[in-house]
């Protein structure tokens, strides 16, 4: 537990400068600025790891840094996505809050690795007490000489700072994100062309989530083998999960990947006293929910999620129990889809507003037997067709919702109420 | 070019790499379906209707972002296609309010077209639809925004093609609404050119609205003459009436796009102010008369006041067709006379150098720099003007030699402020200053001239271009020095290896001038309107606005022993003071002609409807009264053996070098500007151009200085115009920009 | 319109982003100005923030639309953003969202009468594990129960 970004959430002060140095931090940094830790080494050493895009999509990080073409001329640009509006998920807020400076040197690494001199991280608007913890590891980092130009006569020039988010959750979409920087209105671009070759103002850029850069520090220093024996094969390390829901002892915890769920739902305090698990969203609310069975039976990586019927995302775990009206939870999804939905794309823009609504007919008891079946073509006529992948998040707890709870759907279809007593 | 081969529903065909799959597909006649995708503007896809299923790839891709690669296999129609066009289409219509039946786009909607082809019968949609409030953007495009399909075509429009960014989409997810900021409307001289774009029946032309059904009227192609461009349209008409005109592409000349004025002016046809049967004036009463009464009169009143011809002359307006003009001048020269002229607005006609453009229209995208002497080009000009702007959005630089700074829609970097008194010393520092840096001998007429710092950047401009263009304006056309100013502005092209572009004369002026309709040794315009002399044609005249003096032209013409003779459209009054007949002519789209335009391409066109009332063609109205005259030579049957040996006239082409020196310096002069809707009858009395902003632009603008001078003071009226104190304007000028009439 | 205060908070977030990326401050410069006329925005302001960073009106006007952190309506002195997403609805957000209305007599989405509180339901804050949980002002409030309801309202002044 808590090996990496974790590693010092409960000492003094995990905040500061010190704390962080004293567990070997800034060491890496301190290293490159000398000249002593090469970019073809970093990226070895990162694709050793096996570490994985912590932001959902899973994407091997150090291919992605590869794909920049960081011997291109002109400026280029790293961004960490800390906009974290996944429900469920809440992992990158205490990596913000308790280990800053972890980000701000796993960016600054890849800011030397791709030839960027400039990053910006991306906090959502809400994270004010985050925020303003990562300015004050800014200022302490600024102060020591870390960050600045031509840093230590190194050559090496890296600012960072911070931009702040104002609601709107398509903002962690990487390019909605980087629109969102340039002062517009948050609406994902096309792709391709890929932010590494087209990004911000037009410039080359890496964007990777926080936890994502909060993991690079360490990999380097203890070596891409050290990270890969944490995990299971394709798993590489240690991930934070959020466990939520109706579990006695709802928090984050960074596990080593391949963990039982059985052993995660046990750290989490279990289930209340007398309640039952019913169903699992392992990797926050736009992954497919499991029933109870197929998620006591899943470990937490990614390929053994998968092999379950779900997706490790952002390893946010929702739990509910028996108390769960699955009609309601759905269309809360459905609702927070449709009300964060960008409205550039015609699926999604009508879409998302079509699901709600049938849905809150069938909550407002005047659901019709074709529901269902409508629910159902609705979701996959969005899926697969829309600019960027909320179309798809949108759709897709639809499918499996409906797929493993039909009787309850059914029920109050019929009854216009729910199949259960009381939900929690 | 055509370097890739692709596959697309398993027929192969050529493609460019790196050029969208839609494009490809577009010119092979396969039809995908799409609303965002817009050939002209950037790639949004953003509306999906366009996803194809391209070989390889496990999701549907849109074919207007998706980009050719050799060896690429689509499929426009297979399951997976048709799949995923089916279920856009369903999604844009379940929100859409399927008001056909009552919509304007009715008929020729591309919603419609697609949705017979793509949509499902039934909707199984019961949830309730959206509406969405709608705004007042002004006077020319109605808005129905439930209508929407935010395709964004317009925000996109604005933004990338008219340059200012008016139009947006607010809100998000199912509540984006496309809209202007707050009411401030839509201001762009362009901006008729959405209700084009946009697929839907969102935005459509106001002044068009519930008067007919499309597919009830009829589409003639024609030919708009408000400017130098000679815009390519169709006039669609019912019952006799124009009843919109829409854009006709024709790459060269005004690629898919025409400017308001060319689209909105034919409301002006149906004016109550419309010149319906003939006129005569009787011991100085006016009354009706029929034209074989009217034409003896008018004959009989030209030959009674002529022994030899020479106390005869004709003006005429820069609208009339190149046939009204050959044979007016064919008639002029009959009678004996030489007095002629097209040019009544001038300052100096007597001023001959007409500068030659060198460049075309499609070539203007691709110069590096533009230096621009004279012109408010966006308004003047509006279709060059967008040829330049895209020239700048691809890294050209503009510089400009203007009284006043514009408003543009594009970054002019180097902006000389320059009263007219002034233009041509300028002009002289930046020939001398062009031609120290090419090391050049100079003229002797630079010796004096003193080279500023100013006049060397403009210099540097043109010289470190490989590809420049020198645009000379029309704000020559009021200043003494004219043709010293040309003079310089061809000498430093020449010296700069720059190309020329003259837009000074507008309309149909380069028809005018391809018939010979200015003086070799008789009278020219200014001459002729202060001459004794005693029976006039004036064809297309209303000098209110057209001429440069028309107080003093007015009273000249009201002589006692002047017989006037005028062809209108509109009634007027100043035509009435003066006149003792006025013959009906048709207006614009009532007569078949031709206009030459700026790449000198005569583009002929027939009438779109009939002429109103009694009126009639104005060529066949010349040739009646040359037949009556007695005139040789007017054996025609139709226009187009008009054209024929109109086109067939060489112009004299040698014009003699224009001295280079200046008229008398006066402290304070004034750039008289007619504003763009205001520039012929037609416009002037379409309401709707009338109320935009831009029909009501009423200003003397003037500097804190020159209004100390002036004892001006803010408000106050210049010349009948409100005074603007600002410090846009170069000292010792005002700049009066206006609806109203002239005022020397 | 734009206190200079306003302008020189404005100012510094304008010098983050690269020379004629003034744009990139809009999001903070809308924040500060809405802050400043009480926590919501007007037409008026937002043409002024466009105006001082020289962008067009309309896509201030879009980012003042899309964000949920822009109010266009007046707003109570403190607005409580109480989430109502996934976790903290299992975790009975529901039902301490009806006692905060029964409580403060206002409903979702408007604000008191006397103007010291609103209350906005909102998405996820990325803060499930402490559901239920709101955000007054910069701070979050977690593992929310009525009688801790009561406690943070009567601070409240
Ligand atoms: C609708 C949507 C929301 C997303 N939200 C987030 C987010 O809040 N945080 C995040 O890191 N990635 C988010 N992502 C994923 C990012 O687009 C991107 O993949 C990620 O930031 C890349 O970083 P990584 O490779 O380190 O995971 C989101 C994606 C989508 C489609
Ligand atoms: S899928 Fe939704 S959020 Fe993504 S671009 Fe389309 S409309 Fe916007
Ligand atoms: S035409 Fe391709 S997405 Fe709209």
């Amino acid at each position: 537990m808590n090996k990496v970004c974790f590693k010092n959430i409960n000492k003094d002060n995990p905040s500061s400068l010190a704390t962080y140095e004293a567990s070997g931090g800034y060491k890496v940094w301190r290293k490159i600025l000398k000249g002593e830790l090469s970019q073809g080494k970093i990226l070895d050493e990162l694709k050793t790891s096996g570490l994985r895009g912590r932001g959902g999509a899973g994407f091997p990080t150090g291919l992605k840094w590869s794909f920049m073409p960081r011997n291109q001329e002109g400026q280029k640009y790293v961004v960490c996505n800390s906009d974290e509006g996944e429900p469920g998920t809440c992992k990158d807020r205490d990596i913000l809050r308790f280990n800053p400076h972890a980000v701000i040197e796993g960016m600054a690494i890849a800011g030397y690795v791709m030839k960027a001199s400039v990053g910006y991280n991306y906090i959502r608007g809400e994270f004010m007490e985050p925020y303003y913890r990562f300015e004050e590891a800014l200022n302490e980092a600024y102060g020591a000489g870390l960050l600045g130009e031509d840093i230590n006569d190194s050559k090496i020039t890296f600012n960072l700072y911070t931009h702040l988010g104002a609601g709107a959750y398509i903002c962690g979409e990487e390019t909605a994100l980087l629109e969102s920087i340039e002062g517009k209105k948050g609406q994902p671009r096309f792709k391709p062309p890929f932010p590494a070759n087209v990004g911000l103002y037009g410039k080359p850029t890496t964007i990777n989530n926080t936890e994502s850069f909060a993991s690079v520090p360490d990999i380097l220093a203890k070596g891409g083998q050290w990270f890969a024996d944490l995990g299971v094969p394709n798993s590489g390390g240690c991930k934070l999960f959020s466990v939520t829901g109706h579990v006695n002892n709802p928090a984050n915890f960074e596990i080593p990947m391949g963990t039982p769920f059985s052993d995660l739902l046990e750290m989490a305090g279990g289930l209340r006293e007398g309640r039952k698990l019913k169903a699992v969203i392992p990797g926050g609310s736009s992954t497919p929910v499991l029933p109870a069975k197929a998620a006591l039976k899943m470990n937490m990586d990614y390929d053994s999620i998968d092999k379950a019927g779900s997706m490790l995302g952002a390893g946010s775990v929702i739990i509910m129990d028996d108390t769960t009206c699955m009609v309601k939870a759905l269309t809360r999804l459905a609702h927070f889809y449709y009300d964060e939905s960008c409205g550039q794309c015609t699926p999604c823009r009508e879409g998302t507003g079509w699901i709600y609504r049938v849905l809150k007919r069938i909550m407002d008891g005047h659901g019709k037997n074709e529901d269902l079946d409508l629910l159902l073509s609705v979701q996959d006529k969005i899926i697969g067709n829309t600019i960027c992948a909320l179309g798809d998040a949108a759709a897709m707890p639809v499918e499996s919702f409906i797929r493993h709870f039909r009787k309850e759907f059914e029920h109050y279809i019929k009854n216009g109420e729910s199949m259960v007593a009381k939900d929690g | 070019m055509v370097d890739i081969e692709i596959e697309i529903d398993g027929k192969v065909v050529h493609g460019n790499s790196g050029e969208s799959v839609i494009s490809i597909a577009d010119r092979e006649g396969i039809e995908i379906p799409r609303f965002c995708y817009h050939k002209k503007l950037s790639v949004s896809a953003n509306c999906r209707m366009c996803l194809i299923d391209i070989k390889g790839n496990p999701k549907p891709q849109p074919a207007c972002s998706t980009l050719a690669s050799a060896g690429m296999k689509l499929y426009t129609k297979n399951a997976k296609a048709k799949a995923a066009q089916k279920a856009v289409m369903e999604f844009l219509l379940i929100n859409h309010p399927l008001d056909c039946p009552i919509c304007d786009q009715g008929g020729e909607c591309e919603l419609q077209d697609v949705a017979m082809e793509y949509g499902s019968d039934v909707s199984v949609f019961n949830e309730g639809k959206r509406i969405v409030a709608d705004k007042d953007i002004g006077a020319l495009i109605h808005t129905d925004m439930t209508r929407c399909i935010h395709c964004t075509r317009c925000i996109r429009f604005g933004a990338e093609v008219a340059g200012i960014v008016e139009m947006g989409g607010t809100g998000r997810g199912e509540d984006l609404k496309i809209e202007p900021f707050l009411s401030e409307g839509i201001q762009s001289e362009l901006s008729g050119n959405m209700i084009d774009v946009c697929p839907v029946g969102a935005l459509t032309s106001k002044p068009f609205r519930f008067e007919v059904r499309s597919w009830q009227m009829n589409s003639i192609q024609s030919i708009a003459r408000h400017d130098l461009v000679g815009s390519n349209i169709f006039t669609q008409t019912h019952k006799g009436k124009v009843k919109r005109v829409v854009a006709r592409d024709n790459e060269s000349v005004n690629e898919t796009w025409i400017s308001d004025r060319d689209r909105f002016s034919y409301q002006g046809l149906a004016s109550e102010k419309r010149c319906l049967v003939p006129k005569i004036k009787v011991n100085n009463e006016w009354r009706e008369a029929s034209w074989q009464e009217a034409l003896d009169f008018a004959v009989n009143g030209i030959k009674n006041n002529n022994s030899d011809g020479s106390k005869f002359g004709a003006l005429t307006s820069k609208n009339a067709t190149l046939e009204e003009l050959y044979l007016l001048q064919k008639l002029t020269r009959g009678m004996g006379s030489d007095n002629l002229d097209y040019r009544s607005d001038f300052a100096n006609p007597a001023a001959a150098n007409i500068l030659k453009s060198s460049i075309s229209l499609a070539e203007l995208e691709d110069i590096d720099h533009a230096l621009i002497v004279g012109s408010h080009l966006r308004l003047e000009q509006p279709m060059i003007n967008h040829r330049i702007r895209k020239a700048t959005l691809n890294g050209a630089s503009v510089s400009a030699i203007n009284a006043q700074t514009f408003d543009s829609n594009y970054r002019i970097s180097n902006n000389l402020l320059t009263a007219p008194q002034n233009t041509l010393a300028t002009l002289s520092g930046v020939l001398k200053a062009v031609l120290n840096e090419a090391s050049e001998k100079q003229p002797d007429y630079l010796n004096s001239v003193v080279v500023e710092q100013a006049h060397k950047d403009i210099a540097d401009n043109l010289l470190n271009a490989e590809n420049a263009v020198v645009i000379l304006g029309e704000h020559v056309n009021g200043n003494p020095d004219s043709d010293g100013i040309s003079q310089l502005v061809k000498d430093i092209a020449e010296a700069s290896q720059a190309q020329t572009l003259n837009v000074s004369l507008t309309s149909n002026s380069l028809a005018a001038e391809q018939v010979g309709f200015r003086p070799v040794n008789g009278k020219n315009a200014l001459e002729i309107l202060a001459s004794d002399l005693n029976s006039f044609v004036m064809f297309d005249i209303y000098p209110d606005f057209d001429c440069f003096n028309p107080e003093s032209a007015i009273e000249n013409l009201s002589r006692s022993d002047a017989f006037v003779v005028s062809l209108n459209s509109f009634e007027d009054d100043s035509v009435l003071k003066y006149s003792d007949v006025v013959l009906p002519i048709a207006s614009f789209y009532e007569t078949s002609g031709t206009h030459v335009n700026i790449d000198n391409i005569s583009q002929s066109y027939s009438a779109s409807v009939k002429s109103a009332g009694d009126s009639k063609p104005g060529w066949k109205v010349i040739k009646v009264l040359a037949d009556l005259l007695e005139i040789q030579g007017f054996e025609f049957v139709d226009s187009c053996e008009v054209a024929d040996e109109a086109l067939s006239m060489t112009p004299s082409t040698s014009v003699a070098r224009a001295k280079i020196t200046g008229s008398e310096i006066p402290e304070i002069s004034t750039v008289w500007q007619c504003a763009p809707y205001s520039v012929d009858a037609l416009v002037r009395h379409s309401s709707s151009l009338q109320e935009t902003q831009i029909g009501q632009i009423n200003v003397a603008s003037v500097s804190k200085a020159t209004a100390k001078l002036l004892k001006l003071s803010e408000g106050d009226l210049f010349k009948g115009v409100p005074v603007n104190i600002n410090n846009s304007v170069a000292e010792g000028c005002v700049f009066v920009h206006t609806y109203q009439p002239r005022k020397c | 319109m734009i206190s200079d205060q306003a302008k020189k908070e404005i100012d510094i977030w304008v010098a983050k982003y690269p020379t004629g990326r003034q744009s990139s401050a809009v999001m903070e410069a809308l924040k500060i100005v809405q802050a400043e006329n009480g926590g919501s925005l007007t037409n008026d302001l937002i043409k002024a923030v466009a105006d001082y960073l020289d962008m067009p009106r309309i896509n201030a006007q879009e980012v003042a639309t899309f964000y949920e952190n822009y109010n266009h309506k007046p707003v109570g002195k403190h607005v409580i953003r109480f989430c109502h997403n996934i976790s903290c609805m299992l975790n009975g957000a529901d039902d301490l969202i009806s006692y905060l209305e029964t409580k403060l007599g206002v409903k979702t989405g408007e604000a008191r009468k006397d103007g010291l509180v609103s209350v906005k339901k909102v998405e996820c804050l990325g803060a499930c594990v402490g559901a239920p949980m709101c955000q007054i002002g910069d701070k979050y409030f977690e593992n929310l129960t009525e009688q801790r309801i009561d406690e943070i309202l009567d601070g409240l002044k």
